[in-house]
């Protein structure tokens, strides 16, 4: 893809490229010239032009004229679109599935609610590159932890940077807590038979009881904390906190509709924001999870229905029928080496039941209207973080090409490990 | 193992001692109880007598002296010197027969209640008990150790007479049990018994009367057999080996001198009888396709097949009588698991189940097909009882269930001459009631066997048993009452097989991807006899024929999936490095939901492959997805065979116990040791029929061996070898390995760094079939790229997409179009990745994978060009039918549903009991790869 970076610059002064305003990006303007901009926060504009510097947009409109000195980025006949998020993933935080000890997100301990994604997130990672080339230009990087238990918190991150620092954008955007099952509780593989259905339970409720009581003590020590005497310092305690106060959310990982409907209860109860994410099954509580006003991060549209009886298209759509209730949702891939699938969870939900104007708002606006950044991300408008991505076409449809990506206001080269053995490869003769 | 000693005196075995004292009769249990005993010389006079043999006579009398009956009939003089008793108000009916039973066996022949489900679980691994600790069941490396296998225990020589479930089952009429041990693959042979005696072999009416086999090693072993898979070929491989066994016996006997004896196995020797017709070989089936696999083995092996369990019967009666496979039926009617989440969804299809298991036996009644009921157990006899009344409920005649308790057994085993109706000259096994023998309210008022007259102790109802976890005598008393629903099934709503089946089908006015032939706008296809006649622009439409408008929609050929695991109960013998003698058409499964869902995504034909946990797997089965055939139905009709290998990582990878290889050099070395035995076998047999052909008789032929024939075939180049595969220097390996041995490779598999190697893949011959853009999962899959399929295809490869996935297998047609964003393929070319270059892969290219007259007319229609991202199935058709048709889907939905309540309600409140649900993988393994 280098030379498409290449093609971009061949209308302007390439020589600006080199100046010292490159690596900084301070004071250099870019300019994406002559596309069709979807803004997403209003109608599509024809020919238009967006200005960037200093890591934001400075201007987007079809009468804005480029500065002098500006690098200019021809866009006629291509389509611009704010960069894609992937709402909750694993980027940064492994590498190889297969080989653990290449994954950080997975620690030791059922509750490790001070425990933050971005101390772990490796910048180097060859996934990342490759991801931001199909336009994901910035994620949230979650631990993922176990059942009933408290993984840590997620970090919302660019998908470029030298080093975490640079490309963290929110270091918490939420903690992790793994809705307690009542799964199968199979072993491996399905053998044996399952646990009874009463043990499942107890141990359910024993964990639901302990995370109530995690959060009361979070309380009690907030309350401590500030009173005369403050107690002995506890990591935990005061992480929990932040959630105890309604500053942070519970990223709530649930699935079936009694896992959500449990999660909405347990917010209630206990006064915390809660983010259901995977929600697989939230079709069915579709209404509640609208009465209640509680966003949806949905993992896997490209995926099987939970049900044998299902409908073979369930979860193509759940997010239509999410959509219909009134349920805001936005998508995520939950994985590292696939999130640059992203916009194909979208758009398969589309034929069944999702407007692809809002296919295309779950992939940007609307997560970061969930995770608390809507101010700062997820459309084309002044003032806004510069993720923004060219594209030949449909962002969202397979044979569409991205051209150019800008991460915090920087053009990227979208180079990758996947093109360079392509392109090492194909030249063996 | 033996959890409770059947030797030590329990406090139920206290109670039923007791109380038979006190009644003065004979009580099996205590040697001194005899001399209580009256002389075995009774006539009951004035009873209604039904005969069990055609007649009922009331007012009739039985006479029975010295074990036998000696009169029965209207006009019968009683004899001076017996016991009559007053029949007014009895009825006196044949002693009941419980076609299969451990009564009176020792727990260490029977299975805990996790394990007892015929065709439930895989074997190997899936006992449980035992395998914790230094008590660790013996390992097994194949066939020869013969794991969990002593069909030498004769249930005669072990029973136990003390054992106090005896008295339970005479007290509710049963005076006879087919008894056979039931723990391990070949458990031992059953022997048919009366229940009572003085000494153990005082019971015994014949024996052997058959050889039981089961699908899963009660954990009696572990390794080899690992999976259904291997349980299937293990158990023909012994028949097998049975077969030259008693051929190298009799070829030695008959000229000893100058040969080498054959080596002795006392595991053979039963299954000799077996092969000559002396006994049953009884092969589990409770599911319509388990019923298949057993009637397909015992035909393979050439053994008198008696099928056990049998619910869904119901499903294959016709088959079973025309295969002339009588059936032992199950009265523990399907329901469901006590353990279970009571909010959890259960399927239709097991809800279906449930609803019609207990029609089986009157379909049998009309099909023809000849059953004995069995207790399957079920520890309280008056469950049974009302078990055998659900039947009834659903369609069964009295007189049939009667039969199916009495004569039915006594003929199945032999044994109608002397017992199972009451006849003169029959043994004196007699039940006497006070009602109808169906009805709730009826009490058995007294029972005779051989003669001896036993009075019945209401306290004893329930058998006590160690060794049944999960079933203990609490539980007992709820057994005997809420049994489920009595009545009739509820009907169903026709959800599979081709909707309104026609000859003749035009496709009009649609855009036509001939993938051979270019694009065909507003192009229509006529189908006839699920062939393409005629594909064009001008097509005349026969009258008749389904018209179907194809305004706006695209026309593809049907998807085909190089590598799936849909449609099988089992995937990975991996137990051993080498499995070639197993195979997925014996663990077809045609009711996986998986299949109706590739439909739905436009899918055809899938190559079902072994999995990938060693080096050499086992064979595969191209199938199309006919939904709603039965297994057999599912094969493609004469696609070359083929057979899984694996290279790499998951052939490597940690296995307890330590099983070679462990290294890409080991994997080689299996390969090229498979070989070369193969090699030898196939020498062997040219020696002996070429010693044969030049007329010398006294030659003992090779061993038959399923691994080897199979790997002959491979060389033979009658199989196609289908190689898993990643790293391009292991692909290099296999290349050369196999041009070492004379065969070519038909495909690599995953084969995610062919494009380092695409130049010698492509001068070798060999396709390549890999994922669009999956990476990084493991190691071996680091370097994956997306431009792979693409890059193999520019470089001369036949290359394919395939899904190794439930799900991804629902839109491969997406998964190709991937190939033109990396990489730049055409559309043309894209589409192959999904339908052609899949079809010349499997050799299967005559006959799909294009729109060309004189294929088969297999189809997918598409919204939008199926390259497109949004573009959905419309309608997929196999042959010329439609079996996908997604207005059709959303109409039946309703109905479903509706059928689904109806159940639910029908049976909500029987009792919650053990696993009903089969085992089945959904087709849902995500990505297992």
């Amino acid at each position: 893809m280098r030379t498409n970076r290449l093609s971009g610059c061949l209308g302007v002064l390439c020589l600006l490229v080199a100046s010292p305003g490159w690596a900084q990006g301070g004071a250099q303007v870019y300019a994406i010239r002559g596309g069709t901009i979807y803004t997403v926060s209003g109608d599509p504009i024809e020919s238009g032009t967006v200005l960037i510097q200093g890591g934001l947009i400075t201007a987007v409109g079809a009468n804005v004229s480029v500065p002098a000195g500006a690098v200019v980025y021809e866009a006629a006949g291509l389509q611009v679109y704010p960069g894609l998020f992937d709402a909750m993933s694993r980027l940064g935080l492994t590498e190889i599935g297969q080989v653990t000890v290449t994954s950080d997100m997975n620690e030791l301990g059922e509750y490790n609610p001070h425990l933050l994604a971005a101390t772990a997130i490796h910048p180097a990672s060859e996934i990342i590159p490759v991801t931001r080339a199909n336009g994901i230009t910035h994620a949230v990087a979650a631990p993922t932890g176990g059942s009933g238990g408290i993984g840590g918190q997620g970090s919302l991150i660019h998908l470029d940077g030298w080093t975490v620092e640079e490309m963290l954008i929110e270091p918490s955007v939420g903690m992790v807590l793994n809705w307690p099952s009542l799964g199968g509780g199979r072993g491996f593989r399905r053998r044996g038979p399952p646990r009874p259905f009463a043990e499942r339970k107890e141990r359910h409720d024993k964990q639901v009881a302990q995370l109530e009581s995690w959060l009361e003590a979070s309380r009690h020590y907030a309350r401590a904390m500030a009173s005369g005497s403050p107690p002995r310092r506890d990591l935990r305690l005061e992480a929990l906190g932040r959630v105890a106060s309604g500053e942070l959310p519970f990223l709530v990982m649930a699935n079936s509709d009694r896992e959500i409907t449990e999660a909405l209860e347990f917010a209630e109860r206990n006064n915390v924001r809660i983010i259901i994410a995977g929600g697989r099954e939230a079709w069915k509580v579709a209404d509640l999870l609208a009465e209640k006003q509680v966003p949806v991060i949905l993992g896997a549209t490209q995926a099987l229905p939970s049900g044998e009886d299902d409908g073979y298209d369930q979860a193509y759509a759940n997010p239509g029928q999410l959509y219909e209730a009134g349920v805001k949702f936005g998508f995520a891939t939950f994985g590292a080496s696939n999130s640059r699938t992203l916009p194909y969870e979208a758009a398969m939900a589309v034929p069944y039941g999702l407007p692809w104007e809002e296919a295309l708002k779950a992939v940007t606006i609307n997560s970061a209207e969930i995770l608390g950044v809507g101010d700062r991300l997820g459309t084309i408008e002044t003032g806004k973080i510069a993720n923004v991505i060219v594209t030949t076409g449909d962002p969202l449809n397979i044979q569409t090409e991205v051209r150019f990506v800008f991460v915090n206001g920087q053009p990227i080269d979208l180079q990758n490990k996947h093109q360079s053995l392509y392109e090492k490869y194909r030249a063996r003769r | 193992m033996q959890r409770i000693g059947f030797l030590k005196p329990s406090p139920s075995w206290m109670r039923t001692t007791i109380a038979l004292l006190g009644v003065a009769v004979f009580a099996a249990t205590a040697a001194s109880a005899q001399t209580a005993a009256p002389p075995r010389h009774f006539a009951i006079r004035g009873a209604r007598i039904v005969t069990g043999a055609g007649n009922t006579i009331d007012g009739g009398t039985i006479v029975l002296e010295d074990g036998l009956i000696t009169a029965v009939g209207r006009n019968v003089t009683v004899p001076a010197g017996a016991w009559v008793i007053e029949g007014e108000g009895l009825t006196v009916y044949p002693g009941l027969i419980d076609g299969l039973s451990t009564l009176g066996l020792p727990a260490s022949l029977r299975v805990s209640e996790r394990g007892r489900r015929p065709g439930f679980g895989g074997g190997g691994g899936g006992g449980g008990e035992g395998q914790q600790g230094a008590d660790q069941p013996p390992f097994s490396r194949g066939p020869e150790d013969r794991p969990a296998t002593t069909p030498w225990i004769n249930a005669a020589d072990e029973l136990q007479i003390d054992d106090d479930s005896l008295a339970t089952w005479r007290n509710a009429g049963f005076t006879s049990a087919m008894v056979v041990p039931e723990k391990g693959l070949f458990p031992g042979q059953g022997a048919l018994i009366n229940l009572a005696g003085d000494r153990p072999r005082d019971m015994v009416v014949k024996t052997p009367v058959a050889l039981r086999v089961t699908l899963s090693s009660g954990g009696a072993s572990r390794g080899y057999p690992g999976a259904l898979l291997g349980v299937f070929a293990y158990i023909k491989q012994v028949f097998f080996d049975a077969a030259h066994y008693d051929q190298a016996w009799s070829i030695y006997e008959r000229s000893p001198q100058g040969m080498e004896r054959p080596v002795y196995d006392r595991a053979l020797e039963p299954l000799r009888d077996a092969l000559n017709a002396r006994q049953w070989v009884m092969l589990p089936g409770t599911w319509a396709r388990e019923i298949r696999r057993a009637i397909n083995t015992g035909e393979e092996v050439g053994v008198s097949t008696l099928v056990y369990g049998a619910h869904q019967g119901y499903q294959v009666a016709d088959v079973l009588a025309e295969h002339n496979v009588p059936v032992l039926v199950s009265l523990d009617w399907p329901h469901r698991d006590r353990n279970a989440d009571p909010d959890a969804d259960e399927a239709l299809r097991v809800l279906r189940f449930r609803d019609r298991a207990p029609t089986t036996p009157s379909v049998f009644v009309q099909a023809g097909v000849q059953f004995a009921f069995y207790s399957d157990g079920i520890t309280a006899p008056r469950t049974v009882m009302n078990n055998v009344r659900r039947a009834i409920g659903n369609g069964l005649s009295e007189d049939d269930a009667l039969r199916a308790l009495t004569l039915s057994p006594a003929e199945i085993f032999g044994v109608a001459d002397r017992l199972g109706s009451l006849e003169v000259g029959k043994i004196a096994n007699v039940v006497v009631t006070d009602g109808d023998l169906f009805d709730a309210e009826t009490k058995v008022q007294m029972v005779f066997v051989d003669g001896r007259k036993f009075d019945v102790d209401e306290t004893v109802t329930t058998v006590a048993r160690g060794g049944r976890g999960g079933r203990g005598d609490s539980e007992q008393g709820e057994e005997g009452g809420d049994v489920g629903p009595m009545g009739p099934p509820l009907p169903m709503v026709n959800d599979r097989g081709p909707i309104n089946p026609t000859a003749v089908t035009v496709i009009q006015n649609a855009t036509i991807l001939t993938v051979t032939h270019g694009t065909i706008e507003n192009g229509s296809i006529l189908i006839r006899d699920g062939k393409i006649a005629e594909v064009g622009q001008n097509i005349t439409v026969p009258s008749g024929a389904r018209v179907i408008d194809g305004t706006g929609k695209f026309v593809s050929p049907g998807i085909i999936d190089a590598h799936s695991h849909l449609a099988a109960d089992a995937i990975n013998e991996g137990s051993v490095a080498v499995s070639a003698m197993v195979g997925i058409e014996d663990v077809l499964n045609p009711d996986q939901i998986g299949i109706y869902r590739a439909l739905a995504g436009g899918v055809t034909t899938a190559n079902v492959l072994h999995g990938s946990a060693n080096p050499i797997g086992g064979r595969n089965a191209v199938i199309k997805l006919r939904w709603g055939a039965d297994a057999p139905g599912l094969l493609f009709e004469d696609a070359m065979p083929g057979i899984k290998f694996a290279l790499g990582e998951n052939t490597k990878r940690d296995r307890e116990p330590d099983r070679y290889p462990a290294t890409r050099m080991g994997v080689q070395d299996v390969i090229r040791q498979a070989f070369i035995e193969a090699q030898q076998y196939r020498s062997d047999w040219q020696e002996y029929e070429q010693s044969r052909a030049s007329g010398n008789e006294n030659v003992i032929p090779p061993r038959r061996d399923l691994k080897h024939e199979t790997l002959v075939e491979v060389l033979e180049g009658k199989r196609l070898v289908h190689a898993h595969s990643y790293r391009a220097d292991e692909i290099l390996q296999l290349l050369r390995l196999a041009e070492e041995f004379g065969f070519r490779i038909a495909t690599f598999q995953h084969v995610l760094e062919g494009y380092k190697v695409a130049k010698e893949i492509a001068e070798h011959g060999a396709g390549a079939s890999t994922f669009s853009d999956w990476w990084a999962y493991k190691v071996e899959a680091y370097d994956a790229i997306p431009h792979n399929a693409a890059l193999m295809t520019e470089k001369g490869v036949v290359v394919s997409i395939n899904s190794d996935s439930g799900e991804e297998i629902r839109h491969l047609n997406q998964e190709a179009a991937k190939a033109m964003k990396w990489g730049g393929l055409s559309e043309d070319e894209a589409l192959k990745l999904v339908t052609l270059n899949p079809a010349r892969q499997l050799r299967i290219d005559d006959r799909v994978g294009s729109i060309e007259v004189g294929k088969d007319a297999d189809l997918a229609i598409f919204s939008a060009h199926p390259l497109s991202i949004y573009a959905v199935v419309e309608q997929t058709f196999i042959d010329g039918q439609l079996y996908f048709d997604r207005e059709h889907d959303r109409s039946l939905r309703e109905a479903l549903k509706q059928e689904k309540e109806a159940l639910k309600e029908k049976h909500k409140g029987g009792r919650p009991e053990r696993i009903t649900t089969d085992d089945t993988l959904d087709g849902g393994r995500e990505k297992v790869r």
